[in-house]
């Protein structure tokens, strides 16, 4: 059975704030329905902007067989620093799960897909809104 | 407006009626959707091998007792959705009509959900509800495919538009019961849509729908799947948890990553 760390939040992200044992939930969950070891979460740090402990596990990937987010939304909101991940997740042949969104990146396609719903998260609030 | 006169008459109708029924634009997508279902019937009952797939889904209750039926279907939902290709053929079974209503850079939702509603089964109804009501944005719309045959109380019904409008104003008084009471306060103005295999149903979700006991002999299978605009507002599901883009054109993929030079 493949190993995964868990990887959730202490502050909102994109707007969204949720519970960590809920965080947890869904992920234990994801792992469950996809056959993965789910190893204990990393909390990343509360200060806004913060991916220390993203970092860390980004580093530590050569121990596990991936990492399994809550979400897409909790990538660094930066474009390269979101880059930088997908391509050390792809040559190290890992797969990085998003729990709530069931979906994951392992290859080219996948990451690309990633990277799309990250855009158009980002261009949305440029579009208008409805009651 | 630029539409073509198939288009406006598209259009029109949607907007008359909320909803339309047209035959699939590509069949051969849904004979293909319809054998999935048939390799998976067929895997999780082993009673079935001389029956023909029609037959099978009509009288799936004549295999799977209503005490199972909700675990056969969970079952049957993740293996259709465990298909790679299963949600774009879903696509293309209404496509044309899709891009026509909709918009032709879409958002679709991820998961596709199916409906089982076995003769006499009350385990398994909708009471009368509009997905906008529970968080859904009104820029939705649901695409509606039969497996089997679907008429009378085999079938869904949704209510017009004028008499939604009409509820919508009453809203306070009629719905202070219950569903049912709600229900029972329009069902001289509901309508069952009837809606046969090779045909696709698109309606809108904000407007009342919901089933009633299935009183005929056969089972109806249903699938629905939502589809919206990619840059059209978000309701309580969004982009990424419920949707994902499908259909998304190059200068859009441009655009979301265009940034202007710096002058330092």
């Amino acid at each position: 059975m493949k190993k995964v760390r868990g990887y959730i939040f202490s502050r909102p992200f994109m707007g969204e704030r949720v519970p960590q044992h809920i965080q947890n939930l869904v992920i234990r969950d994801y792992c469950n329905r996809n056959n993965l070891q789910y190893l204990l979460s990393a909390t990343e740090y509360a200060m806004e902007n913060s991916h220390l402990i993203h970092e860390q596990l980004m580093r530590d990937l050569t121990e596990v067989d991936g990492i399994a987010a809550y979400s897409i939304f909790q990538l660094p909101e930066n474009e390269t620093e979101r880059s930088k991940i997908y391509r050390q997740v792809l040559n190290q042949g890992k797969t990085y799960h998003f729990a709530v969104e069931s979906l994951c990146f392992n290859d080219e396609d996948s990451s690309a897909r990633i990277e799309t719903i990250w855009k158009i998260k980002k261009t949305l609030p440029n579009c208008y809104l409805f009651d | 407006m630029f539409k073509t006169e198939a288009e406006k008459i598209l259009s029109l109708e949607y907007l008359e009626k909320g909803y339309v029924i047209r035959a699939a634009s590509d069949l051969d997508a849904l004979d293909w959707i319809r054998n999935q279902f048939d390799r998976i019937i067929r895997e999780l009952l082993n009673n079935v091998s001389d029956v023909s797939t029609e037959n099978l889904l009509n009288n799936i209750h004549s295999y799977v007792p209503v005490s199972q039926l909700n675990d056969f279907r969970l079952s049957v939902i993740r293996e259709i959705n465990a298909i790679d290709k299963f949600r774009e053929m879903y696509y293309r079974v209404a496509m044309d009509y899709l891009d026509a209503l909709v918009g032709n850079e879409l958002a679709m939702q991820l998961r596709i959900n199916l409906s089982i509603q076995l003769p006499g089964d009350d385990s398994s109804l909708l009471p009368v509800h509009a997905d906008v009501w529970s968080g859904d944005s009104p820029y939705e719309v649901v695409l509606w495919i039969p497996l089997v045959n679907c008429y009378k109380s085999k079938a869904m019904y949704i209510l017009p538009p004028k008499s939604s409008d009409e509820l919508n104003q009453e809203f306070s008084k009629k719905a202070n019961a219950s569903s049912e009471g709600l229900y029972q306060s329009i069902k001289g103005q509901v309508e069952f849509l009837e809606v046969r295999y090779g045909e696709v149903l698109i309606f809108d979700q904000s407007l009342p729908h919901g089933n009633r006991l299935n009183d005929e002999e056969e089972t109806r299978w249903s699938m629905n799947c939502r589809f919206k605009g990619v840059f059209t507002p978000y309701g309580d599901k969004k982009i990424g948890e419920f949707f994902e883009p499908i259909t998304l054109r190059a200068a859009s993929h441009r655009g979301m990553s265009f940034k202007l030079p710096e002058l330092k």
